[in-house]
């Protein structure tokens, strides 16, 4: 008897539970059927080809963990990871000073800082197609293109920026310099502007100025700013796509083939989609180990996050 | 707060060289960033242009919209257009909804299941999308939605960012709102749209900038499910015209109709941008 009681009052405690839950899941449903059908299916079917050789039309045969096997022995994506090291080295320092060196320059109450705020945040607003219309006909290899005809104000020969296989990359960190900096300026300044005048005037009273006080009060009160930057930038850079695909094609002579270029390359050039696949798992786990070394290495502090 | 200010600015003040430098510092970078701007608009504007050479006037003599006939007539960039403006309005329009009503259900509900889901959600926020771009294409190819407003539209009608976004902003709301409205017999959904949801209209607000100009830029997805010129957005088009290597004028033209919407939004909610920007910057 007791143990029918303890039941029904379980089973009416189940009730109760249910009927307090089932008004919110409508609220949700929407949200969890686009994950479902855009991340959690695709997630579980890129395994699955992963181990599947197969051109999504007329082959389809299991080939067990010989993708990754054949990643070892890859040459051509050997080199995309190259590139994309590369890449990323070249970006990654260059984007934290420009980015800061601006957001420092237009910290300033003086008049005008918010005009040049938005005008340098404008490239970020492009398109990719956009930015690469623009500048595949500045990166002219024309002497008379025009970033030909600036660098020959002072001197320097005509260039063949893209067409070059040692120009192209560092080309295309230009592009996305020139069209990333002012986001990370904003997010510089909130961090900037998140540091108390009070700290300034007590290390001006301490007889810091000038660089000093950047170094001694700035820098060190960013590191959190600094390393939230680095990640996303990084996670960001390791990605490329975009520029490279429309202005290069991944060359010249596979010189900016990047590891995202070679994985459309494998899927949608020569139909491979099963090791296509199994690269993304590939990627998927460098970015990942990429993201949590460098914030465990750039230690947070515990305001951010 | 207003002391210390004034304290700094009486420091720099006297210092003209030193602003004069920073004035011409900062106006170097504005031309680098303006500059090619203002030279597509010239360049879209000038009749028969192949190349840009410089040096270049920058006011074309004559002015002519030769190239935009050209570029409406020889490409389907009005299409383009039209696919862009309908496929973010509804992707932003429905994103920011779903947002609302699932940060509602998880900043107040309290359900089966509520923390597994949110982890889950948790889970995919960190993913890099690129690395799902070919299981996603393969899952679409299969249940035949390549080339179709649903493949473009569908990724974009939730956000798991705008999810915690709004989740946030509800949680900064006072339960006593909820109270006095259960008490005057408002449900769940009257006490989200009614009572709470005026109250996250400006995070809302961020959202649906951010989300827009997010899907109007997005540029590898939208290529990768659609193949027909008729189903790609404008920044993909713009893709294939900037590879077909036509003259620079009509470059221009494509860049200068690309560009512009993005501009206006850009000035109309600059604001709400960069609120964007420093939620997701300092908050992660």
């Amino acid at each position: 008897m007791a143990v029918a009681g303890s039941s029904q009052r379980a089973s009416s405690q189940f009730l109760k539970r249910l009927r307090s839950s089932l008004p919110w899941y409508p609220f949700i449903i929407i949200n969890a059927l686009v994950f479902v059908l855009f991340n959690l299916i695709p997630w579980f079917s890129m395994f699955r080809y992963s181990v599947l050789k197969t051109d999504l039309l007329s082959t389809r045969e299991f080939v067990g963990l010989d993708h990754f096997v054949r990643m070892f022995a890859d040459a051509k994506l050997h080199k995309a990871m190259l590139n994309t090291a590369w890449f990323t080295l070249m970006y990654i320092p260059l984007l934290v000073v420009a980015s800061l060196g601006v957001a420092i320059l237009v910290n300033r109450p003086l008049r005008g800082m918010k005009a040049f705020r938005a005008v340098y945040f404008l490239p970020n607003i492009t398109s990719v197609a956009v930015l690469a219309l623009i500048f595949r006909r500045f990166l002219s290899p024309r002497p008379d293109g025009p970033l030909n005809f600036l660098i020959g104000l002072v001197g320097i020969p005509p260039q063949k920026w893209l067409i070059d296989v040692y120009q192209a990359m560092p080309s295309i960190v230009g592009i996305s310099l020139w069209e990333a900096f002012g986001y990370f300026m904003v997010i510089w300044l909130a961090g900037l502007q998140a540091i108390p005048n009070e700290l300034y005037d007590a290390a001006k009273v301490d007889g810091a100025n000038g660089w000093r006080l950047h170094r001694y009060v700035t820098i060190p009160l960013l590191r959190p700013t600094a390393a939230f930057i680095i990640v996303i930038a990084t996670i960001g850079a390791l990605q490329v796509f975009g520029s490279i695909f429309i202005l290069t094609g991944g060359g010249p002579v596979n010189a900016t083939t990047t590891v995202v270029y070679q994985i459309y390359n494998e899927a949608f050039n020569f139909g491979r989609f099963g090791y296509a696949s199994a690269l993304s798992i590939l990627f998927f786990a460098m970015i990942l180990i990429i993201a949590l070394i460098q914030s465990r290495y750039l230690r947070f502090g515990d305001d951010v996050y | 707060m207003s002391v210390s200010e004034t304290s700094s600015e009486s420091v720099e003040k006297p210092n003209i060289i030193r602003e004069t430098i920073i004035y011409i510092l900062m106006a170097a970078v504005a031309i680098t960033t303006v500059g090619p701007f203002l030279i597509m608009l010239s360049v879209s504007l000038t009749q028969n242009i192949r190349f840009i050479t410089f040096p270049i006037e920058l006011v074309p003599t004559p002015i002519t919209l030769e190239n935009f006939q050209t570029l409406f007539a020889r490409t389907d960039a009005l299409r383009w257009l039209f696919n862009s403006v309908y496929v973010a309005v509804i992707s932003t329009l429905g994103g920011v909804l779903t947002s609302s009503m699932a940060g509602y259900a998880f900043a107040r509900g309290n359900f089966w299941g509520k923390n597994v889901i949110f982890m889950l959600f948790l889970g995919i926020l960190i993913m890099p999308d690129t690395a799902l771009i070919v299981p996603q294409f393969v899952v679409l190819s299969r249940l035949g939605l390549v080339n179709t407003y649903t493949a473009l539209i569908g990724p974009w009608f939730a956000s798991i960012f705008g999810t915690f976004l709004l989740r946030q902003a509800y949680l900064s709301i006072p339960r006593d709102y909820d109270d006095a409205a259960t008490i005057d017999g408002a449900n769940l959904w009257q006490n989200w749209w009614h009572v709470l949801m005026p109250q996250v209209v400006p995070t809302m607000a961020t959202l649906a900038v951010l989300r827009f100009m997010g899907n109007w830029n997005s540029f590898f997805y939208p290529m990768i499910v659609t193949s027909k010129s008729d189903m790609r957005t404008l920044t993909v088009g713009l893709g294939t015209v900037a590879r077909s290597g036509g003259d620079a004028g009509l470059d221009m033209a494509g860049a200068v109709l690309g560009f512009l919407p993005t501009l206006i939004v850009f000035v109309l909610m600059q604001r709400y941008i960069i609120r964007g920007i420093s939620l997701s910057g300092v908050k992660g």
